[in-house]
């Protein structure tokens, strides 16, 4: 088979959209069917080819190497290619009977597709920049899209400081382009390393990790997360999207620019502290929250902390498990929102005090949402255990092995509080909607979590390559500490959490405004840079 | 005085981006009316535009222009050029998507005021 070009891969999901928007309603349902087909098997056939052969790298129009924008395709961003094309797939095809589908709402959703291909793929950290612009006012838009109550304002505070931390992305990037000369980045990691000084990239470094470490949502520049998945008014699947697959771009983007930084500028340490407190920060306003898809949104910076720490602590199995954790999160926090937005929309609330009963009134979706309580929690024999093992065990001997631990707790106390939706008596005025294409798809993801916990380590193989034993994942031992972190935040919750509701009402007010967030962002960057001075002094 | 001079005398064109820059942070820091922290942001993004325009800078080159009898010497590195005609395109569309946006909030709430604006949204 040959080389399939890349850029059609990037472009598709554009051409996609722009092509189907003017045919007939049915003729356009079948076109995006079997479009949205051609990309996932497009997607699984560069996986192949580039699991099982040579990382593509491609330059457009045959330009020579540091003339032309390089396209890249390596072991790291072709799994997320792959996850990217079916998770969209999937969410299409869940909400493709919803009110909200219209055309121009499908085209923006393709267009988040496409920069989302876009930043995996590219290898110009220019093509990066106008990239990640483009999926920022796809963003925007898709947030604000019903315009009303208050998402005009939230998708006015995501533009305006997503642009904030672009423009310090661009100046980083005129600093590399004036030391290095180029913007390719296997020649900028090249060149980087040649420097004299290795002080002159403290500053790139310190600014684009800025621009990067908010698209990746770390503490203290999440405040535009929960703003953007757990908006009021955005529709489920786009919430969906965001926290599966579109935080998670932020991620990769850091495991890419750290290693091209790597001969330089080494901030493990710092991301590892950072991942930790965003962690923690994360899921104490998810606790706090009364708002079930605030809940969710909030604990998704707490995951991308977790995450976050995985890839820095410098072991092999860490790192694999981060790796793999952003897989499983993009599972069962994707599940999470969906069905939170069926049970939303069939009690016509959103307070997690008067949802109850969903197993017993809709059951389907029931067991979904408890699949991926039960992956996110890393109950035994479910995705979320083996990556949190992977990652516990290259913390060992490590103080971030306690880290994990308080993290662990704070998840599941947070998903204790979630899981009683699940539980009780129904209200009586509960209309359930019948969707075939709703229960499958969530059926669907509920059982790629429950074979990514017991199949984790062919999982992991599959994917990235290394193998790891993962019989420990499944020790009486780990299902002992399970079952007593359970216990603990169970009684931790009876006991405590919902009887201080005026005490976490101090935490859920706590919501920055748009200057108070500016001055978050310079001390970051100023942190980040103060940081990489000390480490290179 | 003349210390001062000197110093002035001596910054370059990055120099002076780079202070942009940070005037533009400054505004959103400060700023509490929306249209000024929008003017802020797009101070700052024009900046980065400016620095990035100025990097391999060579005084009394050509522009970047292929002509059929001279050959390629002394040409203006043509990348920056390139490039920042992009940003410049995405720089305007991104204000003006912020100014758009502040006029629906800006309709609905009657206020020019981040903090005030808070406050109205609790209601």
């Amino acid at each position: 088979m040959g080389e399939w070009p890349l850029h059609l891969l990037v472009l598709g999901p554009l051409l996609l959209g722009a092509v189907t928007y003017f045919l007939p309603r049915r003729a356009y349902q079948w076109g995006m069917g079997v479009g949205n087909g051609v990309l996932t098997m497009a997607a699984l056939h560069l996986f192949i080819q580039v699991r099982w052969g040579v990382p593509l790298r491609q330059q457009l129009a045959d330009w020579p190497q540091g003339v032309a924008i390089p396209l890249v395709a390596d072991t790291i961003s072709a799994p997320l290619v792959l996850l990217t094309a079916l998770f969209f797939t999937c969410t299409y095809l869940f909400a493709a009977r919803a009110g909200y589908m219209d055309k121009t709402f499908i085209f923006l959703f393709l267009l988040l597709e496409a920069a989302i291909f876009g930043v995996l793929l590219s290898g110009d950290l220019f093509n990066i920049y106008v990239i990640l612009e483009l999926g920022m006012i796809g963003i925007a838009i898709l947030i604000m899209y019903r315009q009303d109550k208050q998402s005009v304002y939230d998708g006015m505070v995501y533009i305006m400081m997503n642009f904030i931390g672009m423009a310090f992305m661009m100046l980083g990037i005129a600093y590399i382009y004036r030391i290095t000369g180029v913007l390719d980045l296997t020649l900028i990691h090249e060149r980087l390393a040649a420097l004299d000084d290795p002080r002159a990239a403290m500053i790139p470094f310190a600014l684009i990790m800025t621009a990067v470490a908010m698209k990746a949502a770390l503490w203290p520049l999440f405040s535009w997360l929960p703003r953007a998945h757990g908006a009021p008014s955005a529709p489920a699947i786009v919430s969906a999207v965001l926290s599966g697959v579109q935080v998670k771009v932020g991620v990769y983007l850091l495991i890419r620019l750290s290693t091209v930084f790597l001969p330089v500028v080494n901030a493990q340490a710092f991301f590892l502290v950072v991942g930790f407190v965003t962690s923690t920060v994360g899921f104490m306003l998810a606790i706090a929250q009364k708002d079930i898809k605030l809940i969710l949104a909030y604990h998704t910076i707490s995951q991308v902390g977790l995450i976050v720490m995985g890839l820095n602590l410098g072991t092999p199995e860490a790192y694999w498990g981060g790796m793999y954790h952003i897989i499983n999160h993009a599972l069962f926090k994707g599940l999470l929102f969906l069905t939170a937005g069926v049970i939303i929309e069939a009690y016509g609330t959103r307070a997690y005090s008067e949802i109850r009963g969903v197993l017993r009134r809709m059951p389907v979706i029931g067991i979904a949402a408890l699949a991926g309580v039960l992956g996110i929690t890393g109950a035994p024999f479910f995705n979320g255990s083996i990556s949190k093992y992977f990652i516990s065990l290259g913390a060992a001997g490590n103080p971030a092995e306690l880290g994990l631990y308080l993290i662990n707790f704070g998840t599941m106390l947070s998903f204790v509080k979630y899981g009683t939706i699940l539980f009780g008596r129904p209200p009586e005025n509960v209309r359930p909607r019948a969707d075939p294409f709703v229960s499958a798809i969530a059926l669907l993801f509920g059982l790629a979590i429950l074979a990514g916990g017991v199949l984790g380590g062919p999982t992991v193989a599959l994917l990235y390559g290394p193998e790891y034993a993962v019989r420990g994942a499944f020790s009486p031992g780990k299902v002992a500490i399970f079952a007593a972190t359970l216990g603990v935040a169970i009684a931790s919750y009876r006991w405590g959490v919902s009887r201080w509701d005026a005490w976490l009402a101090n935490i859920r007010v706590f919501k920055p405004n748009f200057n108070q967030i500016t001055v978050l962002i310079t001390l970051f960057f100023a942190g980040l840079l103060a940081y990489t001075a000390w480490m290179n002094a | 005085m003349a210390s001062v001079s000197a110093f002035f005398q001596q910054l370059t064109l990055a120099d002076l981006a780079v202070g942009l820059f940070f005037i533009g942070l400054f505004g959103a820091m400060t700023q509490r009316n929306i249209i000024k922290t929008i003017i802020s942001v797009g101070i700052m993004d024009v900046a980065a535009v400016a620095f990035f325009v100025s990097t391999n800078f060579t005084p009394g080159a050509r522009p970047p222009v292929a002509t059929a009898d001279a050959a390629a010497v002394m040409m203006a590195d043509p990348v920056p050029q390139a490039l920042m005609i992009t940003a410049i395109v995405i720089g305007v569309s991104v204000v003006a998507m912020c100014l758009a946006m502040y006029l629906r909030v800006m309709y609905r709430y009657e206020t020019a005021d981040w903090d005030i604006l808070i406050r109205r949204l609790e209601d």
